[in-house]
């Protein structure tokens, strides 16, 4: 009765499932292609060769990606673990104040918080991630608060009154419920970092950035840019593609 | 802990629950939620806070688990000082049911059940047996075990949540308005099956509503608070309802506490008439004989299985020839032998001459009711009415009214259908 009941509908969601999983993947790759194809049809002078190679672009590429993971793994840590103790009935009067300067984090400009930490303290990578946790911090903030609160107070009190302790209610009742908005908060924030890190280049932390700079400086825009921006875009999708699977497999099931 | 529970049980068996002198006064309020209540629950019975919205059952309620700590006074389980005691501890040795039940959406309905035994370091063979057990007692199937409180109906988790609370037998169960949020049939069957399943647990129950019906129907004793949680009256329905202590009491109650009280009494009470029955399968002079011998205008026919089908009366067999099957009118107004006397009546009043056939369990004739039977029933209930010092004259009675009916149900003597 139930497999007869269930099956349809699981078989339908199944394939959906799977277009939704495999369809970006997909796409990215023949975009990547196309990408190779592109300039492999160009006749490519020495300054562009100079950019375009496999050496530098690996190089770039790998100094965008642990730029974007390592800011967003100390966002994560700092924006979720500030967003639960500001969920907590103590900090009730802290809360205003603290949300308001992690507005400020991201009503700046990056590229300004950027200079502006180069000046006062250095360039290259770990300023760069300051710049970047600074700058996402509040959609994770925002989304963990967010998520805490929304559930159910009656879940919470039929929890408390049947003897869990505060520990046990928020880790096994309010952080598993709150995971589905705190995820899409972290996808927010692993995008913006992304997309931020292109900009570090000004301050000397390489990535994907630079060859986008280089082309505008050197006036190589059908060539170099076209691969900077691509590999960029092309990027900051698969990222978000990760992320909209991880926000899939870890939600909660029942929800 | 429920060692300790049950030793302590054999040692005080009386009071379950004793608060003394409880105030409770919220931050930013000049008026106390809660003033100087004291009040015994006897192990085993139903009690019921009601009274009118803000009047601080609730409050009260949730301090005995201290989910709200009291300001001052002190609570005592079996006999020992819980207001010191460490809270999550107490909680566990106390079952929780709230209206919107609270069930963990994340969570299978088997994880939900089984939270207070985890806590309290069962292994997984009891706990998971405990499970089967108490899935069984509440009735929901076995093949919920593994599904989420989103498949479920609200009566269903309903169920789930007494489940839940009584997982690990605890001797007390606290329940704000636990059918509050349920449609009124659904409520009325959960209602039904709580106070069965009470008959065997025999837990000691604190029970909020805000309903005096609900509290009539489910108390063994009511206490019905005015405002600060302050005892207005604190006795057993029929005595609320007979002799109320003053007009708070009287206003609360609301109109017609003498039919109130019926649903408190049970056709099972009272005594039940003979009628003459036939078989569907008799001939019709059998049935006829039957009539004639007993006087009766009637005679209702069971089945096979003693389940009354139809009355025929001697208008209906005039003819020869007809099969008893055939004739007559269905037999309708059936009341089980453990209906109330208030649902009686009902059955009986929409019934055409006023006369209801009782069965047991299992739908097998058990006798008839009719209108004077159960007037006989309100009489002797009235010596104590007629103390009450604001009772109305005699005249203007509910139940005198009801004495007019008699003439109906004299002629449903002979035409009982």
């Amino acid at each position: 009765m139930t497999i007869l009941y269930k099956d349809p509908a699981k078989v339908s969601g199944g394939a959906a499932r799977l277009l939704r999983y495999l369809g970006m993947p997909i796409f990215l790759g023949f975009a990547c292609l196309a990408l190779y194809l592109y300039i492999g049809s160009k006749d490519l002078d020495s300054i562009e060769r100079r950019s375009i190679n496999a050496n530098v672009i690996t190089a770039r590429l790998i100094e965008h990606i642990q730029l974007a993971a390592v800011s967003t793994v100390i966002v994560v840590v700092l924006a979720v673990g500030v967003g639960i103790l500001l969920t907590r009935p103590f900090a009730r009067r802290v809360t205003t104040p603290i949300v308001g300067i992690a507005n400020i984090g991201q009503a700046i400009p990056s590229i300004g918080l950027l200079a502006i930490l180069a000046v006062v303290w250095a360039g290259g990578f770990w300023p760069a991630v300051v710049a970047l946790v600074a700058y996402s911090f509040l959609s994770i903030l925002r989304n963990t608060m967010v998520g805490l609160q929304q559930v159910d107070s009656s879940t919470i009190e039929a929890a408390r009154g049947m003897g869990m302790t505060k520990r046990a209610v928020l880790f096994r009742i309010e952080m598993p419920l709150a995971v589905p908005i705190i995820l899409a908060g972290i996808r927010t924030a692993l995008i913006i970092n992304v997309g931020t890190a292109t900009l570090t280049t000004f301050t000397g932390a390489g990535t994907l950035g630079e060859l986008i700079n280089n082309a505008l400086r050197l006036g190589r825009e059908d060539t170099v840019l076209v691969v900077g921006s691509g590999l960029t875009a092309i990027l900051a999708l698969f990222i978000d593609w990760l992320a909209s699977v991880a926000e899939d497999v870890l939600r909660p099931k029942g929800l | 802990m429920t060692d300790r529970a049950a030793e302590e049980n054999t040692q005080n068996a009386e009071t379950m629950i004793r608060l003394e002198n409880l105030s409770k006064v919220f931050p930013a309020q000049d008026e106390a939620a809660v003033d100087d209540l004291s009040m015994e629950i006897y192990e085993g019975e139903i009690v019921v806070l009601v009274g009118p919205s803000g009047c601080g059952k609730t409050t009260t309620m949730k301090m005995i688990n201290r989910i709200i700590e009291p300001t001052s006074g002190r609570i005592f389980l079996q006999g020992e000082d819980v207001t010191k005691v460490n809270p999550d501890n107490l909680r566990r040795r106390i079952g929780y049911v709230i209206q919107q039940i609270g069930l963990f959406p994340h969570m299978t309905i088997a994880d939900n059940i089984a939270t207070v035994p985890r806590m309290l370091g069962w292994d997984t063979k009891r706990t998971s047996d405990r499970i089967d057990e108490l899935l069984e007692t509440v009735g929901i199937d076995l093949s919920y075990r593994d599904r989420y409180p989103k498949e479920l109906s609200g009566g269903q988790r309903q169920r789930i949540g007494v489940a839940r609370a009584m997982a690990a037998d605890p001797p007390v169960l606290l329940m704000d308005e636990p059918f509050g949020a349920i449609d009124p049939i659904t409520r009325d069957r959960l209602q039904d099956e709580f106070l069965r399943l009470q008959q065997e647990i025999r837990k000691t129950i604190v029970f909020v509503t805000h309903d005096i019906d609900e509290a009539i129907k489910m108390g063994d004793r009511i206490a019905i608070l005015k405002q600060q949680s302050k005892i207005a009256q604190y006795d057993t329905p029929e005595s609320i309802l007979t002799d109320p202590a003053d007009e708070f009491v009287q206003n609360f109650i609301g109109s017609g506490p003498s039919i109130k009280r019926l649903s408190l009494s049970r056709i099972s009470d009272i005594e039940t008439a003979d009628w003459p029955v036939a078989r569907l399968t008799d001939s019709q002079d059998e049935a006829r004989n039957k009539m004639q011998s007993s006087g009766k205008g009637y005679v209702l026919l069971l089945d096979d299985e003693d389940r009354p089908r139809r009355w025929v009366g001697t208008e209906d067999i005039k003819h020869d020839g007809v099969s008893l099957e055939e004739v007559g009118r269905p037999a309708v107004a059936i009341v089980e032998a453990d209906s109330n006397l208030y649902d009686t009546l009902d059955t009986m009043i929409t019934s055409y001459k006023g006369s209801a056939i009782i069965v047991d369990e299992g739908g097998r004739y058990q006798g008839v009711v009719d209108f004077t039977t159960v007037l006989e029933a309100i009489n002797t209930m009235r010596p104590h009415e007629q103390d009450r010092h604001m009772s109305p004259p005699e005249q203007e009675q509910p139940h005198e009214r009801t004495e007019r009916d008699p003439q109906a149900g004299g002629e449903g003597d002979d035409d009982p259908v």
